[in-house]
C-alpha cells in the first residue's frame, strides 16, 4: 500500500531524512519509534504533503501512485490521513463548519454527492459521543483554547469521521491521559481493517500495549536502524535508544 | 438659520486656513483627498440624508428648518478641530438631528441613509439610559462629506453598523465625534468595500468614568479602491475603556489604511485600552498601511496594540488541506476566519448576518 | 533577571554615590573658532584639519544647502528656539591633535579619560577594546593602532582618513546619509570637526571591539562628530560608543551623523550608551542630542544592528536606521531609551525593505519617569520588490509616575503581498507587587526600581558587548533614582 524507497528530505539546506525506506502492506499496523529530533514527524509531513520538505532522492508510491505528486487535498481525498503532533489553532473557523467542509470537500474529490448539513451533524455527533468529545467543542473555533488531550482527541475523531485507508498518528498518545489513551485506541483498533493500514509514531510501548503492532521500527537520524516486531518496544522501553545505536554503528 | 453661527464661522475660518488635506498633512499621509477630488475640489453642494420608517420614540429635527429645539441647540457643532468636520459645518445648511429621549429603549433599527454629493451634518443625541440601534448606509456619489456628530447621555447605550459599499469612482469620507458621558457603551462596526477614496474619521472622547467604546470593522478591497479608517481615541477621565479591532483584506492595487491614536490623558488611570489592526495583501500590488498610536500620560492603565501585515497562515493553509479541503476553498474559509472575529463583534444578529454576506460576495471576487 | 545578575546590579547601584559622576570640567587651554556661524567658520574649520579642497568645497555646499533647510518640528520633543549663531562650532585642546604615541597626549586628557572610566594607556586597557577619543571636536587619542593594522582594519580619527585614505573617504561619505538628507545631517556635513573612520577589509573578522568614546568639554559649545564605518565584503566589526558631558545649566548642541555600510556577507554591530548631561531635576541644561545614524545593508545577506542605551541629553532625537537593500540582509534595533525628570525622547528606528528576503527585528524599550517624555517613533516599510521581508517590532513602555509621558507612533507600510510585519506594543506602570516584593526582601527603594527596571530591559542588555553592558545596567539604575517615592 505504501511503498518508500531510499528517502532523502531536506528542509532548506537541512538534510533531515537520510535514506528511509519503509514498506506497509493493506491490514498492517506498523509502529516508527525514535528519538527527539530523529525526523518522525518530518516523514509524517512529507507523507501529508506539507510545504518546505524537499525530497531530494527517493519516492514514495501510495497504492502504486506517485503520492509525492499529489497536493495535500488529494492525498486527503485518496484516503491519507495524518493525525498531527501539534495540530494547528485556527480562530474564526468553527470547529464543526470545519468537519463539514472537509468530509464534503473529499467526498466531492472522489465524485461522491455532498451530505447534507444533518446528515454530517448526525455523523459527527456519533463519533464524538464515542470519543467523548463535548458539543461545546464543535462550536468552538477549530481546537483554539482546546487542551492537549482534547486536540488529540478531536484528531482521532476526524479519523474516525473520515475513515481513510492509510492513517498516520504523530504521538497522538502523548498528553493524553488513561482514559483518553484507551479511548483513542479502541478508536484506532474499530478502523483497522484487512483494506487499511496505520502508521503509529508514539514514545511510549504503553499505546501499543492498546494498539498492537505488526511491525516496529526505529527511526535515528534519518534513516531506520532497526526493526523488530512487538519486543522491541519493550526493549527500547527497558535499554533505551544509546543501546541500539551503539549496537548498529 | 441662525443655529450655531458663532461655531460655523469657526468652522469657515479653519477650514479657509488649512484647505483640503494633502498627502503633506500628517494625518492624511496615505490618503491623497486632493488628488482624489482633482479639478472639481470638495464643491459647496449639500448631501441629502433620509430616515426610513423613524422608529417611535425617536425624535427628529430637519436641521435646514428654523427654530431648532433646545437639545440640537445643546449638542449641535459642538466639534472640534478636524478640517473636513470643519467644512461640512462651514459649507452645508442641511441635515438632521435625531434624538432618543430619557430611558428609552428603542427596539427598532433607526436606519439613516446620506446620498448624493456635497456636504451633510447629522446629529443624534442620546439621553441618559437610552438606548439604540443605528444603522448607517452609504449611497454612492462622487464626492460626499458627512459631519456626524453623536452624544451619549449617562448610561446610554448605541450600537452603530455602517457600511460602506464599493465604487470605484466615489470620493468619501465622514468624520464622527463620539462624546460619551459616565458609563455610556458605543460600540461600532464598519464595513467598508472600498472607493477611489474612502475614508471614515473617528474621533471618540471618554469623558465619564466606566464610559466605553467598542470599534471593530472590516474591509475588503479590490481593484485600485482605498479605504482609510483614522480613529483617534480619547480617555479623558479615569475607568474608561476601549478596544478596536480591525481587519483588512487587499487585492488588485487596493489600499487599505488604519490609523490609530489613542490618547490617555493626565490622571485618567484605569484606563485600559486595546487596539488590533490586521491586514492580508492579497494582491501583487495590494498596499496595506498601519499606524497604530498610543499617547499616554498617566500611569496606571493598562495599553496595548498590535498591528499585523502578512499573507494567510500558511501552517493553517496545510492542516486545511491535509483534512481533503481544496486550496482556493482553504484560502476562502481562512479569509473569512479572519475577518469574523471582527464581525462577531455587531451586536444585532441581522446586521452581522448582512455583513457577512456582503464580505461573501467581496470574497469571491478578490480571492 | 538571574541571581547573579541580580547580585552584580545590586551591587552595581551601590557603587555608584552620585547622581551624574561625569558632571565635571576639565581645565585645559583650547583653541576656539570665533562664536557664531557662517562661511568662514566651515572654512576655518578646514583649515583647522588642513583638509584638501574637495572637502571645503563639500562642506561649503552644505553650509549653503543648510542655509535654506528649515529645523524639522514633527518630533515629540520642545525646546527653546536655537540660535545658531550663539555657539563655538570648533574646540580643540591646544596642542594634542595627532599625537603618535600616548605619551605626548597631555596628561590632563588622560586623567579625563581615566576619571570616565575608559583608560586610553594600552596596558591599563581592557582586553581587546581599541579606543578612539574624541575630546570636543578632534580625535585626543586612539589606541591598539598597530594591533588593528596587521589585520588591515582602518581605525583613526576621520580627519586622518581624509588625509591618509582621500578615495575611501571620497567613496562613502555622504553615500548613506546624504548631504541633504535633514537640516541636523546637513549642518553636520558643513561644520563635523571629528569623529572615526573604520574600514573592515575583505574576509576580516575585526580582531578587537572598537570604541570611541566622545567628551563635550568646552562652554558653550557644539560636538558634531561624523563617523563612518565600512564592513568590506565577509567582514565582521563590533563598534562602541559612549558619550558625556559636564553639568553646565545652558543646552549645549550636539549633532553627530553616523554612516554604515555592510557589503556582501558583511555585519556591523554598532553599540551606544549615550549619557551626555541630561540637565538638572528642574530641566535646566543638559545637551540637545540631534544624531542621524543610518545603515546601509548594500550586500547581499549583510547585516547591521544598532544596539543603544539612551540614558542622558536633555533631548534626544535619533533613529539610527537600516537600509536593507541586499538581498537577505538583516537590520536589527535593539533600544533602551530612559527619560527622567524633564528629560524628552524621541528616539526609534526605520526598517526600509527593499530587497528579497530582508529581515528586521525591533526591540525597543522605553521607560518614562519624573515630567518626562519619552516617544518611540518607528517605521518599517517594505518595498513592492521585498518578497518574503519579515519583520517584527516588540515595544514596551513603563511609566513610573503619573506625570510622565510614553508615547508610540509606529508605521507600517507594506506593499508585497509575501511579506509578514508583526508589531506588538504595551504599556504599563512598574508593577507594585514586584517593588513591594523587593522592598519587603530588604531592598531599598532605588535599588528595587533599578533591578525590576533592569528586567525590564533585560532583551536589550544581552544585545550589548560585555565591558557595556555593565556600564549600562548601572546606568539604568542611576538615571532613574529618586523616581518613585
Ligand atoms: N522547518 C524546519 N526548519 C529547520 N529544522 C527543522 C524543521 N523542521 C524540522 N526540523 C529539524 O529536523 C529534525 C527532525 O525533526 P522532527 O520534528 O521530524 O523530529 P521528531 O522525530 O518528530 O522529534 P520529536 O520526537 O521531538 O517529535 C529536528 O532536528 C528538527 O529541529
Ligand atoms: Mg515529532
Amino acid at each position: 500500500m505504501l511503498e518508500i524507497k531510499n528517502l532523502h528530505v531536506s528542509v532548506g539546506d537541512k538534510p533531515i531524512l537520510k535514506g528511509l525506506t519503509l514498506s506497509i502492506q493493506p491490514g498492517q499496523v506498523h509502529a516508527i519509534m525514535g528519538p527527539n529530533g530523529s525526523g518522525k514527524s518530518t516523514l509524517s509531513y512529507v507523507l501529508a504533503g506539507r510545504a518546505g520538505y524537499d525530497i531530494t532522492e527517493g519516492s514514495i508510491t501510495y497504492n502504486g501512485e506517485d503520492l509525492t505528486a499529489l497536493p495535500p487535498e488529494e492525498r486527503a481525498a485518496k484516503g491519507v490521513f495524518l493525525a498531527m503532533q501539534y495540530p494547528v489553532e485556527i480562530p474564526g473557523v468553527t470547529t464543526m463548519t470545519f468537519l463539514k467542509t472537509a468530509l464534503n470537500s473529499q467526498r466531492r474529490t472522489r465524485g461522491e454527492s455532498d451530505l447534507d448539513a444533518i446528515g454530517v451533524l448526525k455523523l459527527v455527533r456519533a463519533k464524538a459521543k464515542t470519543l467523548n468529545v463535548s458539543e461545546e467543542m464543535l462550536k468552538r473555533a477549530l481546537n483554539v483554547g482546546f487542551s492537549g488531550g482534547e486536540k488529540k482527541r478531536l484528531e482521532i475523531l476526524q479519523m474516525a469521521l473520515f475513515e481513510p485507508r492509510l492513517a498516520i498518528l504523530d504521538e497522538t498518545d502523548s498528553g493524553l491521559d488513561i482514559d483518553a489513551l484507551k479511548l483513542v485506541a479502541e478508536g484506532v483498533n474499530l478502523l483497522r481493517s484487512p483494506e487499511r493500514a496505520m502508521l503509529v509514531i508514539t514514545h511510549y510501548q504503553r499505546l501499543l500495549d492498546y494498539i498492537v503492532p505488526d511491525r516496529i521500527h526505529v527511526l535515528a537520524k534519518g534513516r531506520i536502524v532497526a526493526e523488530g516486531g512487538k519486543e522491541l518496544a519493550l526493549e527500547l522501553e527497558a535499554k533505551g535508544y544509546e543501546h541500539i545505536l551503539k549496537d548498529v554503528a | 438659520m441662525t443655529l450655531a453661527v458663532a461655531r460655523r464661522a469657526e468652522a469657515t475660518a479653519l477650514f479657509a486656513a488649512q484647505g483640503v488635506p494633502t498627502r503633506r498633512v500628517e494625518d492624511w499621509k496615505y490618503s491623497d483627498l486632493k488628488s482624489a477630488l482633482g479639478e472639481a475640489g470638495i464643491g459647496a453642494q449639500v448631501a441629502q440624508w433620509h430616515v426610513t420608517d423613524l422608529p417611535a420614540g425617536v425624535e427628529q429635527f430637519d436641521l435646514s428648518q428654523a427654530n431648532p429645539p433646545g437639545w440640537v441647540i445643546d449638542n449641535f457643532a459642538r466639534g472640534t478641530g478636524n478640517v473636513m468636520s470643519a467644512a461640512s459645518l462651514a459649507l452645508s445648511v442641511g441635515g438632521v438631528a435625531l434624538r432618543v429621549p430619557k430611558g428609552a429603549a428603542i427596539a427598532d433599527l433607526l436606519k439613516l441613509d446620506f446620498t448624493g454629493p456635497g456636504h451633510v451634518r447629522a446629529l443624534l443625541v442620546l439621553e441618559a439610559g437610552a438606548s439604540l440601534t443605528l444603522v448607517e448606509g452609504v449611497g454612492l456619489s462622487e464626492f460626499r462629506n458627512v459631519g456626524f456628530e453623536i452624544a451619549l447621555g449617562e448610561g446610554a447605550a448605541l450600537d452603530h453598523v455602517r457600511v460602506s459599499p464599493a465604487d470605484a469612482d466615489a470620493v468619501l469620507v465622514e468624520e464622527a465625534h463620539v462624546r460619551l458621558a459616565a458609563g455610556a457603551q458605543y460600540r461600532a462596526h464598519f464595513a467598508s468595500f472600498g472607493s477611489r477614496l474612502s475614508r471614515m474619521e473617528l474621533e471618540i472622547a471618554l469623558e465619564g468614568a466606566k464610559a466605553q467604546a467598542h470599534l471593530s470593522g472590516v474591509s475588503v478591497l479590490d481593484g485600485k479602491r482605498h479605504s482609510d479608517v483614522t480613529t483617534r481615541m480619547i480617555h479623558a477621565v479615569e475607568d474608561t475603556l476601549s478596544t478596536q479591532l480591525f481587519k483588512h483584506v487587499a487585492g488588485g492595487n487596493a489600499k487599505a489604511v488604519y490609523q490609530g491614536k489613542v490618547t490617555v490623558a493626565k490622571g485618567a488611570n484605569g484606563s485600559d485600552s486595546n487596539q488590533s489592526a490586521k491586514a492580508l495583501l492579497l494582491g501583487e500590488a495590494a498596499e496595506a498601511d498601519l499606524k497604530p498610536e498610543l499617547e499616554i500620560f498617566a500611569d496606571d492603565v493598562k495599553c496595548a496594540h498590535g498591528a499585523a501585515v502578512g499573507d494567510l497562515d500558511a501552517d493553517s493553509l496545510f492542516y486545511l488541506r491535509a483534512r481533503g479541503i481544496p486550496e482556493a476553498e482553504a484560502r476562502g474559509l481562512l479569509l473569512h476566519a479572519f475577518l469574523e472575529d471582527a464581525v462577531a463583534q455587531i451586536a444585532n444578529m441581522d446586521q452581522r448576518e448582512l455583513v457577512r454576506t456582503e464580505l461573501l460576495t467581496a470574497l469571491k471576487v478578490i480571492a | 533577571m538571574s541571581s547573579v545578575a541580580q547580585q552584580e546590579t545590586k551591587k552595581q547601584v551601590a557603587d555608584i554615590g552620585e547622581k551624574y559622576k561625569y558632571g565635571f570640567v576639565t581645565d585645559i587651554e583650547m583653541d576656539m573658532a570665533p562664536r557664531g556661524l557662517s562661511e568662514d567658520t566651515v572654512r576655518f574649520i578646514s583649515a583647522k584639519k588642513g583638509e584638501p579642497e574637495w572637502m571645503l568645497e563639500w562642506r561649503l555646499g552644505a553650509f549653503r544647502r543648510w542655509l535654506t533647510m528649515k529645523e524639522p518640528k514633527w518630533a515629540r520633543v520642545h525646546y527653546p528656539d536655537i540660535d545658531y549663531q550663539n555657539a563655538y562650532y570648533y574646540a580643540a585642546p591646544k596642542n594634542t591633535p595627532l599625537k603618535q604615541s600616548l605619551d605626548e597626549v597631555d596628561p590632563k586628557l588622560l586623567e579625563t579619560y581615566k576619571k570616565l572610566g575608559i583608560p586610553l594607556h594600552e596596558q591599563m586597557a581592557l582586553a581587546g577594546v581599541a579606543v578612539d577619543a574624541v575630546f570636543d571636536s578632534v580625535s585626543v587619542a586612539t589606541t591598539f593602532k598597530g594591533k588593528l593594522n596587521e589585520a588591515g582594519v582602518i581605525f583613526c580619527p576621520i580627519s586622518e582618513a581624509i588625509r591618509d585614505y582621500p578615495e575611501l573617504v571620497q567613496k562613502y561619505l555622504g553615500s548613506v546619509v546624504p548631504v541633504t538628507d535633514n537640516f541636523f545631517a546637513t549642518l553636520n556635513a558643513a561644520v563635523f570637526s571629528d569623529g572615526t573612520f573604520v574600514y573592515v577589509p575583505k574576509g576580516v573578522r575585526c580582531p578587537m571591539e572598537l570604541s570611541t568614546y566622545f567628551r563635550i568639554n568646552a562652554s558653550e559649545t557644539g560636538q558634531f562628530e561624523r563617523t563612518i564605518i565600512i564592513a568590506d565584503e565577509g567582514s565582521y566589526v563590533s563598534y562602541l560608543e559612549g558619550c558625556t558631558a559636564p553639568k553646565r545649566d545652558e543646552n549645549q548642541l550636539h549633532a553627530a551623523v553616523v554612516e554604515l555600510v555592510a557589503l556582501d556577507n558583511a555585519e556591523i554591530k554598532y553599540s551606544t550608551v549615550q549619557n551626555w548631561y541630561p540637565g538638572d531635576e528642574n530641566g535646566l541644561g543638559g545637551i540637545f542630542n540631534f544624531v542621524t545614524k543610518r545603515g546601509d545593508c548594500r550586500g547581499v545577506k549583510s547585516k547591521i544592528s544598532w544596539t543603544q542605551v539612551e540614558t542622558g541629553a536633555a533631548l534626544t532625537w535619533k533613529y539610527p536606521s537600516c537600509i536593507l537593500r541586499g538581498e537577505g540582509s538583516v537590520g536589527e534595533f535593539y533600544s533602551i531609551a530612559i527619560a527622567n525628570n524633564y528629560q524628552q525622547a524621541d528616539t526609534g528606528t526605520k526598517m526600509i525593505h527593499l530587497g528579497a528576503n530582508t529581515k528586521s527585528r525591533i526591540i525597543s524599550k522605553g521607560i518614562s519617569a519624573g515630567k518626562a517624555q519619552n516617544t518611540y517613533r518607528g517605521l518599517v516599510s517594505v518595498y513592492g520588490k521585498a518578497k518574503n521581508a519579515r519583520n517584527y517590532t516588540q515595544c514596551d513602555s513603563l511609566l513610573i509616575g503619573g506625570e510622565c509621558g510614553a508615547h508610540t507612533v509606529p508605521y507600517i507600510e507594506s506593499r508585497n503581498p509575501t511579506a509578514r510585519i508583526e508589531h506588538e506594543a504595551t504599556t504599563s506602570k512598574i508593577a507594585e507587587d514586584q517593588l513591594f516584593y523587593c522592598l519587603a526582601r530588604g531592598i531599598p527603594q532605588d535599588e528595587a526600581v533599578s533591578l525590576i527596571v533592569n528586567g525590564f530591559c533585560r532583551e536589550v542588555l544581552q544585545q550589548l558587548p560585555m565591558e557595556f553592558a555593565v556600564e549600562a545596567q548601572k546606568l539604568v539604575g542611576i538615571s532613574l533614582e529618586g523616581s518613585v517615592g
